[in-house]
């Protein structure tokens, strides 16, 4: 009620000026126009939130000024002040969109429990506001959530009817290429053509293997081991298993881990994949002689484990996307576009957040928020969504 | 040096899988047999020798590890490499665990494939080998030496 930003517009000095006093006293100090025309011009400056009108003025009346208003600030509630016994203005207002209308003369505290009202008003639409913005945008990632469920049963579903035939293509490729290079072959017209060929089936089903792996990976029955990760150590395995490419593009890898509280309990495995699907993708987008940092920040109940590049960052339109099934920027053939979708897979199946933040040109951070204790749920499929949501809670709490 | 061929039982469903794959076996100078089904599997073992059976864990009517069971109840000594699909690592566990030698993931990668089947081969003949020598020591001590 205190920060009420209230304007008083009357062409009558001493009755606006009389009326500005008891609301200052009253602790809503107002805002005063004689005219129409500067009412607008300080609505132009500083957002109002309830405007107090008299109709009658001369030049630009009361009414004209209300049209103005509701159509630049529709957020903005005005009060009609009207003459005595001029109904009439007051209900054409109120059509017109006012909160209400008080005849003159009027009583000073029922004026006051109006700005009341209409402030209260404001508030409560505000609230609504948000709740259904916070809602449509909940729905929006659950329906994503729902979708990549169900395209992660479907993706299993044909990446293993797929595997088969391309078994097919590839014993039947592999036994060409065994008798074109037997010694009474050695005379065959065009047979480099025929190897040509053979090697692009191979290497065209091993392609196709990568990605019906991954997809079979995604959606792997729940088969998590779980024991106590040292993430130091976990981090030291990931660099080795990447270092040769990080060496060869001269990328330096620095560590910044405490050797205290870095113990959690979860699936090491799966997080090394994590890791290593990190790593690989800032190794990746690292320029030569570039630098990525690994660090963790070790609370008591969670983990924050972040990996950051000096790369070319993500543009802002792509962050959305990059943890999208077959979302990539690498060249065809070089990326699946699934390394990120299996390694927020992986991180929310062991009870985490993965963000990431970024900046065009100036690198990328990706952080894996990770439960101390992994706490083993009796129905998964449930207690995921519940958890997801809680956190959405969080984050639009902590944005207010 | 000539190649001892390895006597191959492939079971496999797939009938266009099994054909290839028996195709690119016998190139390299293995003998195969195949057997669409594991009851065909089995019926094949009681009237032919073989070294090693590679198995397809996933099959209708008599499964992968079903079939190895009796394999390995009946024929103890012949080795067996499972062919899983991806994600039934566990299977692939439970079935080593039986007794199976090995397991590889479709689509194998060929030269895993070979290196596998050599190695199965490989224990099979050493078995056989221990099993001959210790029934030799067996045919000295009933003898008494005296042949």
């Amino acid at each position: 009620m205190k920060n009420i930003r209230l304007l008083l517009v009357d062409d009558e000095d001493d009755f606006r000026q009389t009326l500005a006093k008891r609301l200052t006293k009253k602790g809503i100090p107002p805002e005063q126009a004689e005219n129409g025309q500067k009412a607008l011009s300080i609505l132009e400056n500083k957002r109002m939130d309830v405007v107090v009108l008299d109709v009658k003025m001369p030049g630009m009346d009361g009414i004209e000024v209300l049209h103005h208003i509701k159509k630049r600030y529709p957020k903005t509630e005005v009060i009609f002040l009207t003459g005595h016994a001029a109904t009439q203005d007051g209900v054409h207002g109120i059509k017109t969109g006012a909160f209400d209308y008080l005849s003159k003369p009027i009583e000073f505290e029922h004026l006051f429990g109006k700005i009341k009202q209409a402030y209260e008003k404001i508030e409560r639409e505000e609230e609504k506001l948000k709740e259904a913005e916070f809602r449509e945008h909940m729905e929006m990632q659950m329906v994503t959530t729902e979708k990549l469920a169900s395209l992660g049963t479907l993706a299993a579903g044909v990446a293993h009817e797929i595997n088969n035939p391309l078994a097919i293509i590839n014993e039947s490729a592999g036994w060409l290429k065994l008798i074109i290079n037997k010694e009474e072959m050695a005379q065959m017209p065009r047979k480099q053509d025929f190897e040509k060929a053979l090697n692009k089936i191979e290497k065209g089903v091993m392609r196709a293997k990568r990605i019906t792996h991954q997809l079979l990976g995604f959606a792997r029955k729940d088969d998590s081991v779980f024991s106590e990760v040292n993430i130091m150590e976990l981090v030291e395995e990931g660099i080795n298993l990447v270092n040769m490419e990080a060496v060869y593009k001269n990328i330096e890898i620095v560590r910044e881990i405490a050797p205290d509280k870095n113990t959690i309990w979860s699936d090491p495995s799966q997080l090394r994949q994590v890791l290593i699907n990190l790593l690989t993708n800032a190794i990746y987008a690292t320029n030569v002689g570039g630098k990525i940092t690994i660090r963790l920040e070790a609370m008591d109940e969670t983990i924050t484990l972040i990996v950051q590049d000096t790369g070319q960052g993500i543009p802002k339109e792509n962050l959305n996307k990059i943890f999208e099934p077959f979302f990539s920027t690498k060249p065809p053939g070089e990326g699946t576009g699934l390394g990120l979708f299996v390694t927020r897979g992986i991180v929310e199946k062991l009870g985490g957040i993965i963000e990431v933040t970024s900046k065009l040109g100036n690198g990328a951070s990706f952080y894996i928020m990770l439960p101390r204790y992994f706490k083993i749920k009796k129905d998964l499929d449930q207690d995921e969504r519940i958890q997801f949501l809680e956190h959405l809670a969080e984050q639009s709490n902590s944005t207010q | 040096m000539i190649k001892i061929p390895t006597k191959v039982l492939l079971v496999d469903d797939e009938e266009d899988f099994a054909e290839m794959l028996s195709l690119r076996l016998i190139e390299l100078g293995e003998k195969v047999v195949i057997a669409y089904s594991g009851q065909e599997g089995l019926d094949t073992l009681a009237k032919t020798s073989i070294d090693v059976v590679i198995l397809d864990i996933k099959m209708p009517g008599m499964d992968g590890i079903e079939t190895l069971r009796e394999i390995k109840k009946q024929y103890p000594i012949i080795e067996v490499i499972l062919l899983t699909g991806h994600g039934s690592t566990e299977t692939a566990v439970e079935g080593m665990k039986l007794g199976a030698f090995d397991y590889l993931m479709k689509p194998a990668d060929f030269s895993d494939l070979a290196a596998k089947l050599e190695g199965a081969r490989k224990r099979k003949d050493e078995q056989e080998e221990r099993i001959r020598k210790a029934e030799a020591k067996l045919l000295v001590r009933r003898s008494g030496g005296a042949f």
